[in-house]
């Protein structure tokens, strides 16, 4: 039932340029990962966008915005989805954060966020981007996973009750016999040391 | 002459807007933290610092980083008064307790940058601001299984009915 989701793999997608676009400006590769082994309803979800610039220049006014996660399915409860980064110098990493949780279980697309930036301090002209897309999703009912992961302590508990009366029981049986015999044979031998 | 008047205005304008935007006098920084406790469905810990900086002389929308650890990051702006600081960290070396993350503007991270080239004492930068981002420590799930448990106790009560009975027999 309970499947693995395995999105560490998620494949950098290179920034959308336009083919007459010369050796100068920056040039960003975008990535979204989600960082899970499961995901799971009312648990965490982490988010990592990554971006990387691969070109000579600094890319100016990044704005990354991520529409991908319906108000409907997500709530965020860290970070933000729609962020601006001032400037990334040329072959520098900026990572972004933001951690939300599922409010409904079921499959989910994980689509693409999108960023633009001027690809230098000079330039007016808009690039846009899109990051990689960490690809369709399951996400695990809180009931499901808590089935099989949760340490059943209430359960083993209950086992406990159940098996204590015929154990308890027989025990008790015989104790009360024994200390019956018991104090049969105290009085006996006291007599006898006496 | 006229020509001479507006070259000046935006000069001085223009002197007035960048300082405006560089330098945050008295910041008043608010934070709300945020990081991930319960690491059996995560393979990284996210620790995420949101915060908001009001300034004295209104700047806004600054170029912020931060200094965790010895290690910087650009902090990333959201509207017109939020910023964040987040990262990530291995699940088995994230360290419980408060994480200290600096904040610096750009003149501080310009001499920050210079201490850290020249091998120089980091903290002698003076941060523009400090926050603290506590993180309680991450649930890796029970460290004594229930079933295990389980086991033991049966076998347990198995073994002081077999020794007594063995007793009572011999």
């Amino acid at each position: 039932m309970l499947r693995r989701f395995l999105f560490l793999l998620s494949t950098l997608i290179v920034a959308i340029q336009s083919a007459e676009e010369n050796d100068g400006g920056a040039r960003l590769l975008v990535s979204k990962q989600i960082l899970n082994r499961y995901i799971v309803e009312d648990m965490d979800v982490i988010v990592k966008y990554t971006l990387y610039n691969i070109g000579s220049s600094p890319a100016v006014n990044v704005v990354l915005k991520d529409n991908s996660f319906s108000e409907e399915v997500f709530k965020v409860v860290g970070g933000f989805l729609n962020i601006k980064i001032p400037r990334i110098p040329p072959a520098t990493n900026v990572t972004h954060i933001t951690v939300l949780k599922p409010i409904v279980d079921g499959f989910y697309n994980f689509t693409a966020a999108e960023v633009s930036y001027q690809n230098s301090d000079e330039s007016a002209k808009v690039q846009v981007a899109i990051s990689s897309e960490p690809g369709e999703g399951y996400i695990v009912a809180f009931r499901d996973y808590d089935k099989k992961f949760s340490p059943h302590l209430l359960d083993w508990c209950a086992f406990a009750i159940m098996t204590f009366p015929s154990l308890a029981i027989p025990f008790f049986l015989w104790w009360s016999s024994k200390s019956k015999y018991d104090s049969f044979s105290k009085p006996k031998k006291s007599t006898k040391d006496n | 002459m006229f020509h001479c008047k507006v070259l000046l205005c935006i000069a001085i304008l223009s002197l007035i807007s960048s300082s405006l935007g560089t330098v945050c006098s008295n910041p008043q920084i608010e934070a709300k933290t945020y990081t991930t406790q319960d690491g059996t469905v995560i393979t990284n810990v996210a620790f995420v610092a949101r915060f908001s900086l009001k300034c004295d002389n209104g700047a806004r929308e600054l170029p912020l980083y931060a200094e965790i650890n010895g290690k910087t990051f650009p902090v990333v702006i959201s509207g017109k008064e939020h910023y964040q600081v987040s990262w990530v960290e291995d699940v088995k070396t994230a360290k419980s307790g408060s994480h200290d993350v600096n904040l610096f503007d750009e003149e501080g991270y310009a001499q920050l940058r210079k201490a850290i080239r020249n091998n120089e004492d980091v903290s002698a930068v003076k941060p523009l601001s400090q926050i603290q981002v506590p993180h309680p420590g991450t649930y890796q799930g029970p460290w004594l299984n229930s079933e295990f448990l389980a086991v033991v106790l049966s076998l347990i009560v198995w073994y002081s009915a077999f020794s007594t009975k063995s007793k009572l027999l011999s």
